[in-house]
């Protein structure tokens, strides 16, 4: 028979171990999101792609991104119509969906707004993935959709002056004006054909996002006061497609909590043994 | 439970110690949890090989603990014995479960605010006379060029500035070109954002390349009329 301190000792190096793992580990605290980034809920059922009033939108989180003027590259502009955009996002799981929002007193036909996107692992400046002199920086890749076009163009970038349509044109959009604020929802596959051009869309992955909107009212002289680099432009924010829900955690809770019962249970049994033998 | 007194005591007191007392200590920061628990478990220890050099002072502290937990004539203790025994599963459980979930942040990024420029542009000195007419011209170019984002009062907040990340520097601020040399400001006017180097996030920064835009002249007259503007002076080796 071992003396019971000797089973103690044992028991205590145990449980000193499952202690320092415990405590390592850490305790995680949720933390209030921020609007930093946009969060693709997911969804069953198809994504609104044609409805930037469908109800199914209300599921999902809104993020509000402060707006400036395009002011890195010529030719500038002082000042903007549109201060904020709120944005949305749903996915399927094969589709995603963008909704943005913003006020403009009118609806007008050169009204314009575009998202932007980092393009695979390389980074790229926020204003139209301009050339960076000390980093190789990647292309970035634009959606872009106009009011009387009723369409999206989707576009790639490397700098200023270099944006170009692509040849194969995966991106939708739509809009709705009513009440003073344009609603647009863009819309694509998660992941396309052409990664080398498109911004691939993993669930459960952070990607970088900025967004561009254009006034497309007329001054006095009839000429159009935002166009082509006169813009609302944003920095760049991220973007996550909600991954599948992911119940492992409950069962490592489960697991370790059952540990913990069959420790304390074979303790005490070895501990009463000890004291009547 | 008299040896036990002594130890638990012990442990709080170090506890309270190394939470509350030690971050207070000028000079001193909050400890994080991972450290804390190391020292409790030193101590723990030292209370361990203590209790148990002899015999008697071994049984002393061993005999509650070994009570406590077989249940044998604690009495009123036994609703907290079971309480311990329900509770240390949940808590292995809620602790598990804490570690192993995904976060929902964003990744986090470190950007160096001022980072080291190019060999070239290290001790330049303004070749420009500093004379009034001179700081003058600067303050009107800084009108003209500057002020949109970094302000018509030097602060960091004109009228285009609040959607970039990062916000444009606020030259009144004492930690900005007070701390920097006129041949820093030159190449950080002539490069603009896209000039930084990978530490400083050059891909977010909305700076202009002014180089491509105004003379050298000029650029030396806007660094002259900044500091006077802002009531501050260029940091110099002398």
């Amino acid at each position: 028979m071992k003396p019971a301190n000797q089973i103690i000792g044992q028991v205590l190096r145990v449980g000193i171990g499952v202690l320092t793992a415990i405590m390592i580990g850490g305790v995680t605290i949720g933390s209030a999101q921020e609007s930093v980034s946009v969060r693709a809920t997911l969804m069953t059922g198809g994504v609104p792609v044609d409805d930037p009033s469908a109800a199914a939108w209300s599921s999902a989180p809104p993020a509000t991104f402060p707006m400036s003027p395009q002011v890195h590259w010529q030719n500038r502009i002082q000042e903007v119509t549109v201060k904020d955009v709120i944005v949305r996002a749903l996915h399927d799981g094969k589709q995603v969906a963008v909704l943005v929002e913003y006020a403009d007193p009118t609806q007008d036909p050169d009204d314009a707004a575009a998202l932007e996107f980092m393009v695979g692992d390389k980074k790229a400046h926020f204003a139209h993935g301009q050339p960076m002199l000390q980093v190789e920086g990647g292309p970035v890749n634009i959606w872009f959709w106009k009011n009387k076009a009723a369409k999206a163009v989707d576009m790639n970038a490397k700098g200023f002056g270099t944006l170009k349509a692509q040849e194969h044109q995966d991106v939708k959009a739509k809009g709705v004006y009513s009440n003073g604020t344009w609603k647009v929802v863009f819309s694509r596959d998660l992941s396309t054909g052409h990664a080398e051009e498109d911004v691939q869309i993993t669930p459960g992955q952070f990607i970088s996002i900025a967004f561009a909107v254009w006034d497309g009212r007329k001054d006095g002289a009839g000429d159009l006061v935002e166009k082509g680099s006169q813009k609302a432009v944003s920095s760049w924010w991220y973007f996550r497609a909600d991954a599948p829900p992911d119940y492992s955690g409950y069962m490592y809770a489960a697991i370790a909590a059952a540990l913990a019962l069959g420790f304390q249970f074979v303790l005490i049994r070895k501990l009463k043994k000890g004291q009547s033998a | 439970m008299g040896a036990l007194g002594k130890p638990i005591i012990l442990m709080v007191g170090m506890y309270a110690f190394l939470k509350f007392v030690l971050p207070n200590i000028p000079g001193s920061a909050p400890l994080p949890s991972s450290l804390i628990f190391l020292y409790l478990l030193l101590t723990a220890s030292g209370i361990v090989i203590f209790e148990t050099l002899s015999g008697e002072s071994k049984d002393a502290f061993w005999g509650p603990i070994q009570r406590f937990l077989t249940g044998e004539n604690i009495g009123g203790l036994q609703a907290l014995r079971y309480g311990v025994f329900i509770l240390f599963p949940l808590l292995v459980g809620w602790q598990t479960y804490g570690s192993t979930a995904v976060s929902d942040l964003p990744p986090t990024e470190s950007r160096t605010i001022h980072p080291a420029p190019p060999g070239e542009y290290t001790g330049l000195s303004n070749p420009v006379p500093k004379t009034p007419e001179n700081i003058m011209q600067g303050k009107g170019f800084y009108a003209a060029y500057c002020s949109p984002c970094h302000g018509g009062n030097f602060d960091g907040k004109g009228p285009a500035a609040r959607g970039y990340i990062p916000a444009p520097a606020n030259f009144a601020d004492p930690t900005t070109i007070a701390m920097l040399q006129e041949s820093y400001l030159f190449w950080r006017i002539k490069k603009g954002g896209v000039g930084l180097p990978i530490e400083g996030a050059p891909w977010k920064s909305a700076m202009p390349r002014w180089e491509v835009e105004l003379p050298d002249e000029w650029i030396w007259k806007i660094i002259m009329g900044e500091y006077d503007g802002a009531h501050q002076s260029p940091r110099t080796w002398e």
